[in-house]
């Protein structure tokens, strides 16, 4: 049976998100992420405030990535976090925005032998022994920690291109698949069964995930406009492949990136084509989402996250979803 | 006046309103600040093991939001609700 999850950025107090988390859990999700960027609240102690405040959702980092984060310090506030809710963490762990990386003045170069020195090290020490590895970008020499973690986290990698996708297939316990339309899901899919081949592991062993764009509103109109400035953004960030996929005017894209970096929000979140909005969100009435989400399943995803924004009112859009999607699926 | 004793003052078929849009002003308050550490633990509790419908919830509820949002939320207790003794009550309780 499919599962739910639901995303949140931390840009704001701690106490909102985790009123969130609180409620997502009782509305009947499973799984919650919470982003990690620098210039949010940091995503460990959105985190470790989700395990004291919850009891059965299971949580992790969605994602983090090991540019701006040791691998070394990842593992340790995964294992930590085990502790406090022992079997409820997963690791998301993806190659990073390199825009935002930039800023940092972290220059993010080798990204896939990044995420795979980082998982292989992430699993080692989660073995509680020493561990030396050398790996194309991180290395470690007889690292070890003073306490035993519980054991093994399920490792989900955020992936888009071709190679990341089918490493995620090979090595990952789950893939996360910053897509919203069956188009992207189908050619995920299909890249991550060549790892899962390669590895000789089955489909069942991976979990599917797709980490949408999400807006649900008992009136479409106001679901779509909480939607657009989203999608702006997703667009902006799209590869011309994904865009052209989708058939999208790559001159009206250019348009919308032009528009957002000169800080003209109104101007590119009004450039957003409903082609666009087809594209990259699910957004709409329970029913329309529903349609939306059934698409997906038949394409292959065993989770479906609700990605920013969720709503035009957060906690009524999760009650809806709980009322109206959830159960749509799960009974 | 205790919070508590605020509440009973509010008649039980406009609590879940009172609830509904009290949320939706903590929620989406810009004045982050002005809810306390203690406040915020006391809020979170609340609402790990219980609703913010019941007298206790709601108590909890109208304390953090008359903190953080003191005029929205006299304003719509007088003049949507139209309780004027309890507005009186929140406004000399959030002082």
């Amino acid at each position: 049976m499919v599962k739910f999850g639901i995303e949140f950025v931390p840009k704001e107090a701690y106490w909102k998100t985790v009123y969130y988390a609180v409620q997502s859990e009782k509305r009947g999700f499973d799984n919650l992420w919470i982003t990690d960027h620098y210039n949010n609240r940091n995503v460990y102690v959105t985190l470790a405030a989700t395990a004291i405040y919850t009891k059965k959702i299971v949580f992790g980092p969605g994602v983090t990535n090991p540019f701006l984060v040791n691998p070394i310090v990842t593992t340790q506030s995964l294992a930590s976090l085990d502790e406090m809710a022992p079997g409820r963490v997963v690791l998301g762990m993806g190659a990073g925005d390199k825009t935002t990386l930039a800023s940092t003045g972290i220059e993010a170069t080798k990204q896939l032998s990044a995420v795979v020195d980082a998982i292989a090290i992430f699993r080692a020490m989660l073995e509680g022994k020493s561990v030396t590895y050398e790996g194309n970008v991180f290395k470690v020499k007889g690292t070890r920690f003073n306490f035993k973690p519980r054991g093994q986290i399920p490792v989900y990698i955020g992936a888009q291109g071709p190679k990341m996708l089918e490493t995620a297939g090979k090595i990952g316990d789950g893939v996360l698949i910053n897509a919203s339309h069956p188009k992207d899901i189908d050619y995920a899919v299909g890249q991550i069964k060549k790892g899962v081949e390669k590895a000789e592991k089955k489909m069942s062993d991976v979990d599917v995930t797709a980490y949408t764009s999400f807006s649900v509103d008992k009136k479409p109109d106001k679901a779509m406009g909480a939607a657009s400035p989203v999608v702006a953004f997703i667009v902006a960030g799209s590869p011309n492949v994904i865009l052209e996929r989708h058939g999208i005017d790559l001159a009206k894209a250019d348009k919308i990136r032009g528009a957002l970096a000169k800080g003209d929000f109104g101007g590119a979140f009004g450039s957003v084509s409903p082609k666009m909005m087809e594209a990259f969100c699910i957004a709409g009435t329970p029913d329309m989402c529903n349609e939306k989400i059934s698409r997906l399943l038949k394409a292959g995803i065993t989770q479906f996250v609700v990605g920013s924004p969720v709503g035009p009112n957060v906690r009524k859009s999760i009650d809806l979803i709980s009322e109206q999607v959830i159960p749509h699926f799960k009974e | 006046m205790s919070y508590k004793k605020i509440v009973e003052m509010i008649p039980v078929e406009k609590r879940e309103d009172l609830s509904d849009k009290l949320l939706n002003y903590l929620l989406k308050t810009k004045n982050e600040k002005n809810m306390s550490s203690s406040m915020a633990k006391c809020f979170l509790s609340q609402w790990q093991t219980g609703s913010f419908e019941d007298e206790t919830g709601l108590a909890v509820l109208l304390e953090a939001t008359a903190t953080v949002e003191p005029e929205k939320t006299i304003e719509f207790v007088e003049q949507e609700l139209h309780l004027v003794d309890v507005a009186k009550a929140v406004k000399e309780a959030a002082a």
